[in-house]
């Protein structure tokens, strides 16, 4: 990590723990100081007005937005600004977030139909949408009807309706499906993190049969193996955004890997947290369900294991056996 | 603990540190030299030899390779080794393990007994034995493993008495790797009081054509014969073949343990395996054979990145023991898992007693997969040095 990275994940550490602590006040009260210290334009050049930031930056600060459960659409901000200004669109005013699914036309600049799951789609300003390789910006303002969603985290996931809205656009050849499961990818690796500190906390702490229950080998393998999982997401989190630093974004081969890898560790993290806490971690109360609840929303949001293990084999197939291991080190090797 | 509770982790709680692989310029230069290389020099092998190639043997092979450099590629030059980066190294191994190339022969030379020598021992050790070694002539074997010390190593049992200006061995190893060929083992006696722990270890470079060695094969269940049993009979080790301080033994070990688990072939033993499942699907698979070819891709990239990331920290001079335990126990269990989800998912009428090479590779890593979480440390004992470095133990 370098200096400019540390000093980025010091205030944001800083800011989502407050926040997290915070988490039952209004919306935009908690969005305003994301927005004011500059985080959703992270990935803008600073030329621009942003940040400056590399991909591998996103990957800590998100990572801490999934650590500290922060109740924020932040990945799909600063998502939805890079994808702007990767597209030669100005940028907007307001909270820009990015739709999942889109249905319906765009002809003559307008667009009619309904965007679906977009994260906080009742409070933004602005959603980005692509749609048969166009890049379209929707004003929330326009829409005819909003129908809010929430994810089993509690997490808004709105379906909004359009007629005829008029949307600044341009042709794009990027996957937002795979951008989106970058962002989930860092968002994980960070739930993970801290579910499995939360648990071992707790081992430590209570006692049954008159020692912690940390000390009983069956709770210290399990934990052990948590953590290995922990450390796969993480690793594949930080090599598919380094990926993404190399490949400007287009980096299907090491997204498709690395969220389907977290979507496999999800399983062994949530149930052992869930073990290791017994009856408490079942209550609203105790806190442990702001990660667990995400991290089973998050597996299936941008692509569940089943379409990412059909994308990278169809990959791996296409290129054929011979070209496997020399496509793997092509690709990582600088 | 309420549900707006900040998560601190514990103060004494490590994780993974992941750190950029960042070998010197001309990494992908150096692939192709390796390949090059195979492709001049690879022995043909038969399907089955390609997987866990790194215990299959091949004398010739590997003196090819020491000629070529590709051994003792750290080491300085003055000890017959060739000064290049750590990363290097690793590029050169997951090359080798990639192509299933024969180097089981020098594998555990080059990756323990020399550099535990280089540390520890003295420049008389260093002197006669590393230039061989360098060279692809001379081999190593580990002797640590006794019938009642697994798991359990600092119970060592077999004692090394002084005896004028050495010392006296009777005693017994087992498990022994690589012995029926080695020219070297690496012992680890007891030379503090018998029933004694840690402190009373010490290593010995040990002459295995010295008179009072015996060295019997144990034949594996699967046929094969890659370890052994190795018996001392009043063996008599000059004491200029001690490495490091009588009683060091416990500390050299461990140093020993962390390269001895954190290498590329901790995770790629069924490679070959998956490759040629990869070939034999063809363009066109049904949807199940797709998910799980990208399933086992994500898996194995993922713990490429694990194990490129730990021989980073390596190389930079931190100790990665947690994260060698790490990339070894779900490396194992990936490599372990792998043969169990070919057969299930491998065409109905698959033969595994035909002749086909997808067939004798599964039949053979069925039966030697059990071995991968037991050698080098069982997945109990890894999962247990996990556990104290999560602050648990
Ligand atoms: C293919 C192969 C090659 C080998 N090569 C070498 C070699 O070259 N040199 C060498 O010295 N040794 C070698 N070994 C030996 C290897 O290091 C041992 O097998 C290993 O350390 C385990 O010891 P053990 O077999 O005696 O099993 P044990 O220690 O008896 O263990 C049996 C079972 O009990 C579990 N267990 C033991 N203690 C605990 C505990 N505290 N908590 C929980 N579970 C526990 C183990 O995990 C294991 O599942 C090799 C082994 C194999 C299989």
């Amino acid at each position: 990590m370098n200096d400019d990275q540390s000093l980025l994940t010091d205030a944001a550490g800083r800011l989502f723990g407050d926040l997290a602590l915070r988490r039952e006040e209004d919306f935009t009260t908690l969005w305003t100081l994301v927005e004011e210290a500059g985080f959703p334009l992270l990935l803008v050049p600073e030329a621009d007005g942003g940040f400056g930031g590399r991909w591998r930056d996103a990957f800590a600060v998100l990572r801490l937005a999934g650590y500290h459960a922060l109740p924020l659409p932040l990945g799909e901000a600063i998502l939805a600004a890079w994808l702007l200004n990767r597209c030669n669109l100005a940028q907007v005013e307001g909270l820009t977030t990015i739709a999942p699914r889109v249905e319906g036309v765009f002809v003559e600049g307008r667009f009619t139909g309904s965007v679906a799951g977009v994260p906080w789609g009742q409070e933004a300003a602005n959603i980005v949408a692509l749609l048969n390789g166009t890049l379209i910006v929707l004003s929330c303002g326009d829409s005819v009807s909003i129908e809010p969603h929430e994810n089993p985290a509690a997490e808004a996931r709105d379906t909004l309706h359009f007629e005829r809205a008029l949307a600044p656009n341009a042709p794009c050849g990027i996957d937002l499906t795979a951008l989106g499961a970058l962002i989930r990818t860092a968002q994980i690796a960070g739930a993970m993190d801290a579910a499995l500190a939360q648990s071992i906390a707790y081992a430590n702490e209570r006692v049954q049969f008159g020692k912690p229950i940390g000390k009983f080998q069956t709770l210290q393998h399990n934990l052990a193996v948590f953590a290995e999982e922990a450390a796969a997401v993480n690793c594949a989190g930080q090599a598919a955004f380094a990926a993404a630093d190399k490949y400007d974004g287009v980096a299907g081969f090491e997204i498709a890997a690395a969220k389907l890898r977290a979507n496999m560790a999800v399983g062994v993290g949530t149930s052992t947290a869930h073990q290791v806490h017994g009856a408490i971690g079942f209550t609203r109360e105790y806190s442990l369900h702001t990660l667990t609840r995400r991290l089973w929303s998050w597996r299936s949001e941008f692509g569940n294991d089943r379409l990412w293990s059909q994308r990278l084999g169809d990959q791996v197939i296409a290129a054929g056996a011979a070209a496997f291991w020399a496509n793997l080190t092509e690709r990582s090797d600088a | 603990m309420s549900s707006s509770t900040q998560i601190s982790a514990p103060q004494s709680m490590r994780t993974f540190r992941v750190l950029p692989f960042t070998p010197p310029p001309g990494a992908s230069g150096l692939r192709q030299q390796v390949r090059a290389f195979l492709a001049d020099n690879m022995p043909p092998t038969d399907a089955p030899y390609r997987a866990n190639s790194w215990t299959v043997g091949d004398r010739e092979f590997s003196r090819k390779l020491g000629q070529a450099g590709y051994i003792a590629m750290i080491w300085p030059k003055q000890y017959g080794g060739h000064e290049r980066h750590p990363l290097e190294r690793y590029i050169v191994l997951e090359e080798l393990l990639a192509a299933g190339a024969p180097v089981g022969m020098h594998w555990i030379a080059d990756r323990q007994s020399g550099p535990l020598i280089l540390r520890f021992g003295t420049e008389k050790q260093r002197m006669m034995f590393l230039p061989r070694i360098a060279a692809g002539e001379l081999f190593g074997c580990i002797g640590m493993s006794e019938p009642g010390s697994g798991s359990d190593l600092a119970s060592v049992r077999t004692r090394a008495i002084r005896d004028g200006d050495g010392w006296r061995v009777s005693g017994q190893k087992v498990w022994t790797t690589n012995a029926h060929n080695a020219g070297l083992m690496i012992a680890l006696l007891r030379t503090g009081e018998p029933g004694g722990r840690q402190e009373g270890l010490t290593q010995f470079l040990i002459d295995l054509t010295a008179p009072g060695v015996t060295v019997r094969p144990i034949i594996d269940l699967a046929g094969g014969h890659d370890f052994n049993e190795v018996f001392f009979d009043d063996l008599f080790i000059p004491d200029d073949m001690r490495v490091g301080a009588e009683g060091d033994g416990w500390k050299q070990v461990t140093a020993e343990l962390s390269l001895e688990r954190s290498g590329p072939e901790r995770y790629m033993s069924c490679f070959a395996l998956f490759l040629e499942m990869v070939r034999r699907a063809g363009p066109t698979p049904d949807a199940a054979m797709t998910a799980l070819i990208g399933r086992l891709s994500a898996e194995m990239w993922t713990l490429r990145h694990m194990s490129m990331s730990t021989a980073a920290q390596l190389a930079a001079g931190n100790d990665p023991t947690l994260e060698a335990a790490i990339v070894k126990d779900l490396g194992n269990s990936f490599e372990q898992e792998l043969p169990r989800l070919v057969q299930a998912a491998a065409d109905a009428d698959l033969d595994l007693s035909s002749n086909e090479d997808l067939a004798r590779l599964l039949a053979l890593l069925l039966q030697i997969s059990p071995s991968f979480s037991l050698r080098g440390g069982t997945r109990e004992i890894l999962r247990g040095i996990i556990a104290r470095s999560l602050g648990l133990r």
